[in-house]
């Protein structure tokens, strides 16, 4: 039961309506703000609405240790349970993040060429089913901007639904006049749906900047909650 | 009279399998002058370092049983526990550390932080136990004690600060230096027993400056004087090691020391720490609860005119009889003294105490508040308390696993059976995760323990020590029987056959637990069952639990709800109603959608990146789930949850994918629900329970 409450109430069933396919496998999309607004939060909520339907995820971290991502699914897991006033049951909990599995690269500085074998070996033989990878913590900005690319093409050619956070650090006005980030102008081109958190009002709003070819819908009425992270729909 | 509590400390020397912590404990007794010859782990000349007591761990090269041994060093006496590294051990681990005030966290400077550390290190935080870091194997190509300290931060999630940093690496290792006194440290001599202390090599000057500083920066926090001194341009050494100390004792920071056990470098400066920065028995506070009131916490204080409180943390059958371990935390024992037992409601007398040195013993008249000590001929079990007579007090027992794996064995004559019935008395009574007893069907002697590896060693102990010549079964996973769904229960026990008859009858239902094995609810309501044969129900209906209908494994996660019944007042019994009990469950169990439950283990497995693919897909194929991996350029570490009857022969198998180059460990985790496939497939194998 609390698995279709969950589903059918996420915002995430907005988010899919306003962009083109992006639940499609082979796509690559951005969530893209500066460090400490929510995409961590956005990108743990969107793999646990995926293992709810049941669907194998993958997270790859460049954190110093795994716990703490552990504790980022519980947190908000236990938060949207709250927010349908549903008791936090450990049992349902675990069942849920069963299909999840964590991939932490520690070394500073991890090559994409060697972080993508990784995870296709993963995807492979240690996770097969797997259908959608969430990447965060990559500093693809002082990467070269083929990494972004190897991403895509990993993407298009494992089939996958790839989602990765970027960490916006320059100097203000953060944004163009379109909304997208000065700083992710050069990787545009690989990117197929881009998002961007922005404060305003109060809360953090989720913008849609990149749409594949289609006119973006911009600000969807989606926002985290200030307290809790969570993305409800205003 | 009492002695000066301050001048010791009884500390354990953690490490992984391999770290070399056997022959750092080696050179720790051969400075100390407690040996005085050196000998290596894996006996190249046919001695075997002296820790290592046992002929087996000779052989294997490495530490099975705790061996408690005391040195002497700078006027302070050290206790020394050496404890074992493989986790199918992990008791004799947790036993130790129980009684420790402090560690030594051994870690290899070319494998650094593995799996293993990470559970000794967990296991360290449990108990509390304050630890200074040793990075051994400096000599070893590929040495990197920097990147350690990086993982000791990274991985356990300690601020680790160096003491010291090396004058050299592999085999350009020539000293250590130190950064507190900031002078370079050479082990001179044929077994590195000559210290000479000389100014930093010129070439080294800017690095020890850097990580002085570091280290400067990191202890201030713990020392309101030294920040006052380094502001007043000071730098006090004394003060310096006292902000280390109280940064250690109350666990914020890890010192980490560094060298090579093996080439005699820096194992004194390592024993200088230990009497530095370790507390001593009085500053480390300890909890009893009263016997009489369990509820009532007590604490006990380090004093030896206090009454006294002991605890057994380990026994030993030796040629003398029984040997018990044991830690005093308050008073003293003497010889002769009468104390009592709680747990075994009995009196006994101080027989011999003594103080152990690894395989050889020396005879004491006295142990006091923070000694390590001792007892034979006392009839008790580990985890006892012993207390004075009149005052009883129980300390918190050990956490003891229940074993997960079993195994039939098969003595080959009567003079086996008759060794193995005393090996087998010995063991269970050493070590409380390993059991026996004999199965009432097959008559077959059973054996169960905590993985494969713990029961090895036993078996080869039966073969050694006692010349047990033995076959084995295949092993045995230690399956559970639990139910799915509610079900209802109405049974009538009625029997006729001349004399007073048996009549119960019991109504309620079953209802599926997950916190608890058992839990028995009376709901009875107006005497339909009268109070006296209430227990008789609770009774009959445990008895059932002991043995399931699927496999004849013992049911748990059960409530038992009894809502109404019925009795007779010539022919009601509680033999009648225990039957009652027994058949209701029966009736019930059936229509609860019973269901099979197997031990889920948490296995760590470690590699080479480069066989990331095959051991992903061993797990995948062991029905095991991935959690999580973790790499750092080199190596692969993969947590998963995996069955334990998928496990067996795994060292093998890993072994012969990675070109011996991986390893893993594991510990039981949870029981989990068999999948259905699988628990028909044990049901068609008949599948049978060797348990009680």
């Amino acid at each position: 039961m609390i698995r279709e409450e969950l589903i059918k109430k996420s915002p995430l069933r907005t988010f899919e309506a306003s962009v083109h396919g992006m639940t499609a496998a082979g796509k690559l999309g951005v969530v893209a703000a500066p460090k400490g607004v929510g995409k961590t939060a956005c990108l743990v909520q969107l793999a646990i609405d995926r293992l709810l339907q049941q669907k194998a995820i993958i997270h790859v971290s460049y954190a110093s240790r795994v716990d703490y991502i552990l504790t980022w699914y519980e947190d908000i897991y236990q938060e949207l349970a709250r927010s349908l006033g549903l008791e936090f049951d450990r049992d349902i909990y675990e069942e849920v993040v069963k299909h999840r599995v964590v991939m932490n690269f520690s070394q500073e500085g991890m090559r994409t060429d060697h972080v993508l074998p990784s995870l296709e070996a993963m995807m492979v033989h240690g996770k097969p089913g797997v259908e959608t990878v969430i990447v965060d913590g990559y500093n693809f900005i002082d990467s070269p901007a083929q990494d972004l690319q190897k991403f895509k093409d990993f993407a298009w050619r494992m089939r996958k639904e790839v989602w990765i956070s970027a960490s916006l650090r320059g100097e203000e006005p953060l944004f163009d006049e379109r909304g997208r980030p000065r700083e992710l102008e050069r990787y545009l081109e690989a990117i197929d749906i881009l998002v961007t958190l922005r404060y305003h009002d109060r809360r953090v709003w989720l913008h849609v900047v990149k749409d594949m070819d289609y006119p973006p819908a911009g600000e969807l009425g989606i926002s985290l909650d200030p307290a809790t992270l969570l993305m409800a729909r205003l | 009279m009492a002695q000066d509590v301050t001048r010791w400390r009884n500390i354990g020397i953690s490490a992984h399998i391999d770290s070399g912590k056997t022959t750092l404990t080696e050179r720790i007794l051969f400075y100390c002058k407690r040996i005085h010859r050196m000998h290596e782990v894996k006996g190249k000349d046919g001695v075997g370092a002296t820790m290592d007591s046992m002929e087996l761990e000779k052989e294997r090269g490495i530490t099975i049983s705790s061996a408690a041994t005391n040195v002497s060093w700078l006027d302070h006496r050290i206790n020394i526990i050496d404890t074992p590294g493989h986790v199918d051990f992990t008791i004799e681990v947790e036993r130790a550390l129980r009684v420790l005030d402090g560690a030594i966290l051994v870690l290899c400077s070319v494998g650094g932080v593995q799996s293993q550390t990470a559970t000794v290190d967990r296991q360290l935080k449990r108990y509390q136990v304050p630890c200074l870091a040793f990075i051994n194997k400096l000599d070893r190509v590929g040495a990197d004690p920097f990147k350690v300290r990086a993982q000791i931060e990274e991985k356990l999630g300690r601020k680790a600060v160096l003491l010291q940093i090396p004058i050299g690496l592999e085999d350009e290792l020539r000293g250590i230096i130190d950064l507190i006194s900031m002078e370079a440290v050479y082990f001179d001599g044929p077994q590195g027993e000559i210290i000479r202390r000389e100014a930093i090599p010129a070439s080294l000057q800017l690095d020890a400056q850097r990580w002085h500083e570091a280290m400067v920066d990191a202890i201030s926090l713990y020392s309101d004087e030294l920040t006052e001194a380094l502001l007043a341009g000071h730098e006090p050494e004394s003060l310096l090691i006292e902000a280390v100390r109280k940064g250690t004792i109350s666990q914020s920071i890890t010192p980490v020391l560094m060298g090579s056990a093996y080439k005699n470098k820096g194992i004194q400066p390592l024993l200088d720490a230990v009497v530095r920065f370790l507390p001593h028995p009085g500053e480390v506070v300890h909890w009893a609860y009263s016997a009489h009131e369990p509820d009532r916490r007590i604490q006990l204080v380090a004093d030896a005119k206090a009454d006294p409180v002991a605890f057994a943390f380990k026994l030993e059958d030796g040629p003398f009889g029984q040997l018990t371990h044991l830690r005093v935390y308050q008073g003293r024992i003497r010889r002769g003294d009468e104390l009592y037992n709680p747990r075994a409601l009995r009196m006994f007398r101080v027989g011999r105490l003594v103080k152990m040195h690894a395989d050889s013993m020396e005879d004491i008249e006295e142990a006091q508040a923070g000694d390590i000590a001792a007892l034979f001929g006392v009839e008790c079990q580990s985890g006892d308390t012993f207390s004075k007579p009149g005052h009883p007090v129980l300390m918190s027992n050990i956490h003891v696993p229940e074993p997960v794996i079993s195994l039939a064995i098969f003595p080959s004559d009567t003079k086996s059976s008759h060794n193995l019935a005393k090996a087998l008395q010995r063991f269970t009574k050493e070590d409380p995760t390993f059991r026996s007893f004999i199965d009432p069907e097959s008559k077959q002697t059973i054996i169960q323990g905590m993985g494969e590896l713990h029961l090895d060693v036993y078996i080869e102990r039966m073969k050694r020590e006692y010349q047990v010549i033995l076959e084995t079964g295949q092993p045995q996973v230690a399956y559970r029987e639990s139910i799915s769904r509610r079900a209802d229960f109405d049974y009538v026990h009625k029997k006729q056959t001349g004399g007073a008859g048996q009549f119960g009858r019991v109504i309620g239902r079953l209802e599926p637990l997950t916190e608890k094995v058992y839990e028995f609810v009376n709901a009875v309501k107006g005497g339909r069952i009268p109070r006296e044969y209430i227990p008789a129900c609770d009774k009959g209906f445990q008895a059932a639990l002991k043995k399931g209908r699927l496999l004849g494994f013992p049911v748990v996660g059960v409530r038992v709800v009894l809502t109404d019944g019925q009795f007779h007042p010539v022919d009601s019994s509680d033999l009648a109603f225990q039957a009652a009990a027994q058949g209701a469950f029966w009736q019930a169990y059936e229509k609860a959608a019973p269901l099979i439950l197997e031990p889920i283990m948490k296995v760590s497995v470690e590699g080479p990146a480069e066989f990331a693919g095959p051991i992903l897909a061993s797990i995948n194929k062991r029905r095991g789930t991935i959690v999580s991996s973790a790499e750092d350029g080199m190596f692969i570490r993969v947590e998963a949850e995996v069955p334990l009857s998928e496990m067996f022969g795994y060292s093998t198998i890993l072994r012969s994918i990675t070109q011996g180059k991986g390893e893993f460990t594991m510990e039981f985790l949870k029981y989990d629900r068999v999948p259905t496939f699988m628990a028909e497939r044990l049901i068609a194998q008949g599948q049978r329970s060797p348990e009680r």
